[in-house]
């Protein structure tokens, strides 16, 4: 007979207030405390420089009764996901052409880490003088912003696969195609959702500081517009409707997250 | 007739050495022994005796600087790393001392995942899957990832996962060497019995003269540095045996006492 590890040991109890209702009842007191900060702010320094939170939630009900905010909104998540899609497929492919050869890789890996350090926005007259006021030059300044995560991460996670899951599958007779779907996409999935959720909202942002470079419509465009208006309310109503955005990106990435590396042990280790 | 499954001859391997140094010495010299089919082959050697790196040459997962390996009575292994194929076709297996199971798969889906390499996952080899699950006391732990499982558990299945292929031979490189002893003896129990139902081929490298001579047809002494081999001895002791009460076996201590007066 074989004894085996009784299964209440895996089995942990229930305390008497759940962990998951502490954390949902300290986010709402967190925003109950960000709104008051932010109302204070509008009566202490006046509504040119801090909008009421009241005024705001009416424009922003305005805007989204008269469909002007759902076009803003098609026009940056346009150029923020190609943008997106292009320097992240970019960005994660790049290590797997250079991982064949190691000489390649030394030759243009201080090239690619270098060229992180040109300040992306900088390059916008330039884009411009190139490309015209389109969606162009943003798309270029998307995708050079989103580029260097996934590669840098993608990178890191090809030079930490287990050697070791990768003799055992050999051995057991699996093809290379095999090996690299099975062990080396599953080891770095975990590298590739980190990279997703930092470059998303990497991607957002970065579209819409280019629309307040150059644009006619998007969240960027009307922000700056706003700006030009000293439309304090019209300001803080874009830069809601842009967190808003990239709080539900978030939350996507993070619930795909959940069921993609349910095998990962990530909630126990990080247990205190 | 009466070709030994596995042969190797003369076998020595240094490993390449660092530029602007002193070649390394030899791990292992003029290394010769051939198992037969069905036999349980241990073999003793002290830590650092090059125990791994002779079966990762068997295996075809490194190559001899020198010396043959044979299977079935044909050479095999070569000199370009590129050209070997690990495993050889699947008639070779090998229990490593690390449990490697995939994360990501469960108890089922890492003893499944061999046959699924090997476009040989159908109803019956699922269900012999199944049977070697319930064989080591891992039924009701089928959905279990491995960091869910303890260390002796993911060493069950770490063996099932070989067994169910079926490998004409396996070879095991201290499979039960990082857990406590009590688990220990519980999977030495398990091995006895899963080799019992089939007779495969085992060669079970370890340090542990004990389990060498429990779970042995036959055992041989390595050496220290360079690896070659120094005695061997023939394990007359009847089956089954009793792993817990291995004291009482008939002929263990004197077994016991010549091979540790080799070792030390």
């Amino acid at each position: 007979m074989t004894t085996v590890e009784r299964v209440s040991d895996f089995v942990e109890r229930e305390p008497l207030v759940s962990k998951k209702t502490l954390v949902t009842v300290g986010r709402i007191l967190l925003a109950v405390l960000l709104l008051l900060a932010w109302q204070w702010g509008a009566v202490a320094f006046g509504s040119i420089f801090f909008a009421y939170p009241v005024d705001v939630v009416k424009r922003l009900w305005e805007l989204a009764a008269s469909g002007e905010m759902f076009v803003d909104i098609g026009a940056t998540m346009r150029v923020s996901c190609i943008g997106f899609v292009l320097g992240g497929v970019s960005g994660a492919l790049l290590p797997f052409a250079l991982r064949r050869s190691k000489r390649w890789t030394e030759a243009i890996e201080p090239y690619i880490l270098g060229s992180q350090g040109i300040p992306k926005y900088a390059l916008a007259p330039w884009l411009i003088l190139w490309f015209g006021i389109g969606d162009t030059p943003k798309l270029v300044i998307v995708t050079l912003m989103v580029f260097y995560i996934p590669f840098v991460n993608v990178f890191a996670g090809i030079r930490g696969v287990d050697q070791r899951l990768v003799r055992m599958a050999r051995i057991m007779g699996a093809s290379e195609t095999r090996i690299s779907r099975e062990v080396v996409w599953n080891s770095l999935l975990p590298f590739v959702f980190t990279s997703l959720k930092v470059s998303f909202p990497r991607a957002v942002s970065a579209c819409i500081v280019g629309e307040f470079l150059v644009s006619t419509e998007g969240v960027g465009h009307y922000i700056e517009h706003a700006r030009e208006l000293s439309d304090t309310v019209g300001v803080f109503a874009g830069i809601v409707v842009a967190t808003t955005l990239v709080l539900v990106i978030n939350a996507l990435v993070n619930s795909l997250e959940r069921r993609a590396l349910a095998w990962r042990p990530v909630d126990r280790e990080m247990e205190i | 007739m009466n070709v030994p499954l596995l042969e190797i001859r003369k076998l020595a391997k240094r490993f390449p050495a660092r530029q602007g140094r002193e070649p390394p010495p030899w791990v292992i010299q003029d290394l010769s022994f051939s198992v037969r089919e069905g036999e349980f082959l241990t073999i003793i050697g002290p830590s650092g005796a090059g125990k791994s790196t002779l079966l990762n040459m068997i295996a075809q997962i490194d190559v001899a600087s020198s010396g043959e390996i044979l299977f079935e009575g044909n050479k095999i292994g070569c000199a370009d790393p590129k050209e070997m194929r690990p495993g050889l076709n699947r008639r070779i297996g090998y229990v490593t001392q690390d449990d490697n199971l995939l994360p990501w798969r469960t108890t089922i889906d890492n003893v499944l995942f061999p046959l699924e390499v090997q476009g040989r996952l159908d109803d019956k080899s699922r269900a012999h899957a199944e049977t070697l699950i319930a064989a080591v006391g891992l039924k009701g732990y089928e959905k279990y990832y491995p960091h869910e499982l303890s260390g002796g558990m993911r060493k069950r299945t770490t063996l099932i996962r070989t067994l169910v292929y079926d490998p004409p031979i396996i070879l095991m490189d201290e499979p039960f060497g990082a857990v406590d002893a009590q688990t220990r003896m519980q999977l030495q129990e398990d091995l006895l019995r899963l080799w019992s139902l089939g007779r495969k081929t085992i060669v079970f490298v370890t340090h542990d003269i004990t389990e060498a001579i429990l779970l042995g047809d036959r055992t041989l002494v390595l050496s220290r540095q360079p690896a070659r081999i120094q005695s061997e001895h023939a394990i007359p002791i009847p089956r089954p045996r009793s792993v817990k009460s291995f004291l009482t076996l008939p002929g263990f201590a004197e077994l016991y006492e010549r091979i540790r007066s080799e070792v030390l």
